[in-house]
């Protein structure tokens, strides 16, 4: 794991030596382990190393081929790299080292562009390709490697953060509205938008060529299209478990491949059970997994996650904390994410994190289950609302009106959801963390941008046809959910403590298998994750497997009626971040009061304000201006 | 010329076959309409006497179509209790050969009335998406009174028996659709105004259409190769500001062109300039459209999916594609923009299909459906 950082201008015109080591210091964290450049008259390349597969100055970056044509920075792991060096001709008759930066230089030289689609693994990675004179850019398939760019006035630059590319890029210094319309819809920024209008991320599943012609950015991977297969509903459900265990086993072992000590996040629900199930299945006779207790009982998974650890015969540690102990780690949130970021489980994701820390170097991590195989109840409800959907209009007027009577937050749930026809709207709206709170941002944004609607809509447009609402809710998830927040939030959190994190349920192969799996195995009865709890069934008593979930969500709400609330209200009140952006502060401000007065919970979209504000106070943004900075080129 | 006449003459001298056709509509310009307007030429073609019974249709729509003199047409304007009765009047009044029921919502109707008078030859058109699903109850028992189901691609037929296994394979015959004649008499123009590097898609774009895929190429355009390539878009409907938003979305809107609907003459300009016809679309019942631009001499790029794999043959007379992969389209558009013999050869095979004796000219339509009716070529005008 690492960070990357590189400037190309075709006519020789690249940033500063000095500008450039201090974009390539942003990126301290991400590899605290070496540092290095390179540079000819066209590239400039920087790279900060963690140390995780061969440890030896032979994975320095940035690398150059055997034969001088190519130079590489490169973030992430390939772990099918030793297969795909049986398919390559060491370079010169000898392999320089054992790093799969090598691996990749040499399956670039050797395939071109078309070597992504023997990768297998997390990455995000520039190669200059001096005989083209083109720099090719990727990212994984699933986006959990970060990747962002720029490129204006005929300078490309990119880096692992935001924070690297702002200073490469004279004048980002803009917000762009759509980017904070999304933000304040959905509480992140999908790609290929970013916060600064002059910057974009690379989209998961896409590579992007710069040359002296421009950029092309091109997607080399879709599961959208990805029919389900319903002859799979007349398999014997034993055997589809063991396909599945097998898929799990696969990618869980492709992931062990480290020259450090590694270890599992642990908690008592499903995924990372399972993650540490197939680590013992794969070997691993004592796999480190790491917990963060609480001493307020109502939320400790602690007393679960060791039963679960005791049976699985995993080595244990946990880290007991207070609730109230994860405030001290605000400081520590607002400094990692580079953009506003406003989903609070970072907070424990950084605690246990910091704690894995302290005695293994790569963590494997249960990200991806809950998507892939129906974690979540509001897939089946959206197909209901749909059904619902169907009476006629006055019929669901009068059924509005009545939900909006009842006091529970389900109910105005539901009767915000009756107002949409379609299943992409329908989620699009449970998911939104604006609900129907009314727009934040002020009337100029409103018109002079869209949506989020309209990009769920677009996005799934491709969706293969005849899918179930809970499957497009699943697919849905997984583009922008996973891809855009959860993702971002286990890379960002794990790096700021120099943890390299792993997803096995990402693995692509298994990504493709779910997307062909019916519904009819994911929840049922009821029962979510059902066909990948039959499998946990296999390795720990039934029921530790059903036990309710001990969820654990960051009392915000309470906490900005209490120890946030003077915070809050300075950031509120504070003229000089407000008038920086374009936001109807009084509806801001009568929010705030709303959940002060505790009518209603609206700590989702406030907690994205705040966490905007916070964003804007410690960087030098300011509003979109009309047309008055250089476009973004692409 | 004469002896054609002599031809028509002996054979309606024989009692030449007549047929009761119920159709949903005749006049409008949708696929289903095309279809019966061909349908019913052929009838005429092969000696046949028609008369029609038009649900859908006015008498104000029935100015844009001259049907053949055997056949005669009468539109009931979505009455539907008037079009019931009148149907059920002309069963139990007999005097036809054969009862051809032009759409599946129709076939309760026929099978309702045949239960009271002995029923001549029922033959059922099987479209495509119509027949796809719902297929249960009244609909699976009324088929089951069907002596014959003209299924217009194979992926229809399988639909069917996949709902109601019953129905015995001699039931079905595969019945593909055929180029519409009015074509041939249209000669498409070169247009200077034109871009001289462009992909068509010809459609209509309502919200529901969406399965058309459209996005799907509009991703594709932003990624190929050739950022030149300009994409025109023909058709009309409720989901163009979408689809614009989409365009805008992916930095191409300056490449594409909205055109509406334009006259067959127009269209088949298009057809003959554009660098690929594009539809990769996930429901094609058959996809007549493909006909259209083959004839035309279009590359065509099409979903591998439902019927269109019937009209569309990999490699040979166009391109298939999974429906929404975006990554396979961009590659698809990439080899026909830069790879002018294999464009050519895609062209000149899609064309063959549509010409002399290939399998989707009119000619080859009417004599499959004189041999689904036991008509001898004899008789026929053709």
């Amino acid at each position: 794991m690492c960070g990357i950082v590189g400037a190309f201008n075709s006519g020789g015109r690249l940033p500063d030596p000095v500008v450039f080591a201090n974009a390539q210091r942003q990126l301290a964290s991400r590899g605290p382990d070496d540092s290095g450049t390179w540079h000819d008259s066209h590239v400039r390349l920087g790279h900060r190393r963690l140390s995780v597969v061969d440890l030896s100055p032979s994975g320095h970056q940035p690398m150059v081929s055997s034969d001088g044509r190519c130079v590489i920075v490169f973030n992430g792991e390939i772990y099918n790299h030793m297969e795909i060096r049986d398919q390559l001709t060491a370079p010169g008759g000898q392999w320089n080292g054992s790093s799969d930066t090598e691996t990749l230089l040499e399956a670039y030289r050797a395939w071109g562009i078309q070597c992504l689609q023997r990768l297998q693994g997390m990455f995000a990675f520039a190669i200059w390709d001096k005989a083209e004179r083109r720099l090719f850019l990727a990212r994984d398939r699933l986006g959990a490697k970060p990747l962002y760019y720029s490129w204006i006035d005929g300078t490309f630059v990119f880096g692992s953060r935001p924070a690297a590319v702002v200073p490469l890029s004279p004048g980002a210094h803009e917000i762009d509205s759509q980017a904070l319309r999304m933000y304040l819809e959905l509480g992140y920024i999908p790609a290929p938008l970013s916060l600064y209008r002059q910057m974009r991320k690379l989209s998961a599943a896409h590579y992007m060529t710069v040359d002296e012609r421009g950029v092309k950015v091109v997607r080399y991977w879709d599961y959208r299209h990805i029919p389900v297969d319903s002859t799979l509903l007349k398999r014997d459900e034993n055997e589809l478990a063991d396909e599945l265990d097998e898929y799990l086993k696969r990618a869980v072992q492709s992931r062990l491949i480290s020259d450090v000590p590694l270890g599992a996040f642990l908690s008592s629900g499903v995924d990372s059970a399972m993650v540490v199930a197939a680590m013992r299945a794969s070997g691993v006779s004592r796999p480190k997994a790491f917990t963060i207790s609480f001493s307020e009982q109502e939320y400790d998974e602690g007393p679960a996650a060791r039963r679960i650890a005791d049976i699985l015969g995993a080595e244990h540690r946990t880290e007991k904390l207070a609730v109230a102990d994860l405030l001290a780690l605000l400081p520590a949130y607002v400094e990692a994410f580079d953009e506003p970021f406003a989903d609070s489980s970072a907070f424990p994701t950084m605690a246990v994190a910091r704690l894995a820390r302290q005695e293994v170097t790569v963590a494997l991590t249960g990200d991806g289950a809950d998507e892939l195989f129906g974690g979540y109840h509001y897939y089946s409800h959206v197909g209901q609302l749909a059904r619902l959907n169907r009476l006629p209009e006055p019929a669901r007027a009068l059924l509005r009106t009545l939900l909006r009577q009842l006091p529970t937050h389900k109910a105005k749930l539901v009767a915000g959801a009756l107002r949409f026809d379609d299943p992409v709207q329908i989620f699009n709206y449970l998911r939104s963390c604006a609900k129907d709170f009314g727009p934040l941002v002020d009337s100029s944004v409103l018109q002079s941008t869209e949506g989020s609607t309209a990009w769920f809509e677009q996005f799934a447009a491709g969706f293969s046809v005849d899918l179930s609402e809970a499957e497009v809710g699943m697919r849905l998830d997984q583009g922008f959910m996973l891809a855009n927040s959860y993702l971002q939030k286990v890379d960002v959190a794990t790096m700021a403590y120099s943890l390299e994190a792993r997803c096995p349920m990402l693995d692509y192969r298994l990504v493709e298998w779910s997307m062909r799996l019916p519904a009819h195995f994911k929840i049922r009865g009821g029962q979510t994750k059902y066909l990948l709890k039959k499998v946990l069934c296999r390795y720990l008593p039934a029921e530790v497997v059903h036990q309710p979930k001990r969820g654990f969500g960051v009392p915000i709400a309470q906490w900005l009626r209490g120890p946030l609330r003077s915070w809050a209200e300075s950031l509120i009140h504070d003229p000089n971040v407000m008038s920086r952006l374009p936001l109807d502060k009084a509806h801001v401000e009568k929010l705030f009061r709303i959940h002060l007065s505790g009518k209603r919970d609206v700590h989702p979209v406030l907690w994205a304000t705040l966490m905007l504000l916070c964003f804007v106070a410690r960087h030098d943004l300011r509003q979109q201006l009309p047309e008055t900075a250089p476009r973004l080129a692409a | 010329m004469r002896d054609q006449v002599e031809t028509a003459e002996t054979s309606r001298a024989h009692s030449p076959p007549r047929a009761l056709v119920v159709v949903s509509a005749t006049y409008a310009d949708g696929g289903i309409q095309r279809f019966n307007r061909t349908f019913l030429t052929a009838c005429d073609q092969l000696g046949m006497t028609s008369e029609v019974l038009s649900l859908g249709d006015s008498f104000e729509a029935s100015s844009s179509w001259s049907e053949p003199s055997s056949t005669s047409v009468r539109v009931f304007n979505h009455n539907k209790p008037r079009f019931a009765l009148e149907a059920f009047a002309k069963i139990l009044s007999g005097g036809h050969d054969v009862i051809v029921v032009g759409h599946i919502n129709l076939l309760w109707l026929v099978a309702a009335a045949t239960q009271v008078k002995r029923k001549p030859r029922v033959i059922l058109i099987a479209h495509g998406i119509e027949v796809w699903t719902g297929l249960t109850g009244l609909r699976a028992r009324a088929l089951r009174a069907v002596d014959t189901i003209l299924c217009v691609s194979r992926y229809t037929r399988q639909a069917i028996q996949s709902q109601v296994p019953q129905l015995a394979d001699e039931r079905f015959t595969i019945f593909p659709n055929a180029l519409s004649e009015s074509w041939r008499s249209i000669t498409a123009r070169s247009s200077p105004d034109l871009p001289p590097r462009f992909i068509l898609s010809v459609t209509r774009m309502d919200r529901g259409d969406r399965y058309k895929g459209i996005p799907t190429v509009l991703e594709a355009l932003a990624m190929v190769e050739d950022d030149s390539l300009q994409y025109i878009i023909a058709g009309r409907g409720n989901d163009v500001d979408f689809i614009k938003g989409v365009a805008e979305r992916l930095g191409v809107a300056h490449r594409v062109h909205f055109v509406g609907s334009v006259p067959d003459s127009e269209l088949a300009t298009l057809y003959s300039q554009c660098l690929a016809f594009v539809l990769p679309s996930a429901k094609e019942g058959f996809g007549i459209v493909f006909l259209e631009a083959m004839f035309f001499g279009a590359c065509v790029i099409a979903a591998s999916e439902k019927g269109a794999v019937d009209v569309v043959q990999h490699e040979s007379t166009g391109l298939l594609v999974p429906y929404g992969d975006t990554a396979a389209l961009k590659t698809c558009i990439d080899r026909v923009g830069a790879n002018p013999i294999l464009r050519r050869k895609l062209a000149e095979a899609g064309r063959a299909t549509v010409i002399d004796d290939g399998a989707f000219t009119f000619r080859s339509y009417v004599g499959r459906l004189g041999r689904t009716l036991n008509l001898a070529e004899d008789a026929s005008h053709g």
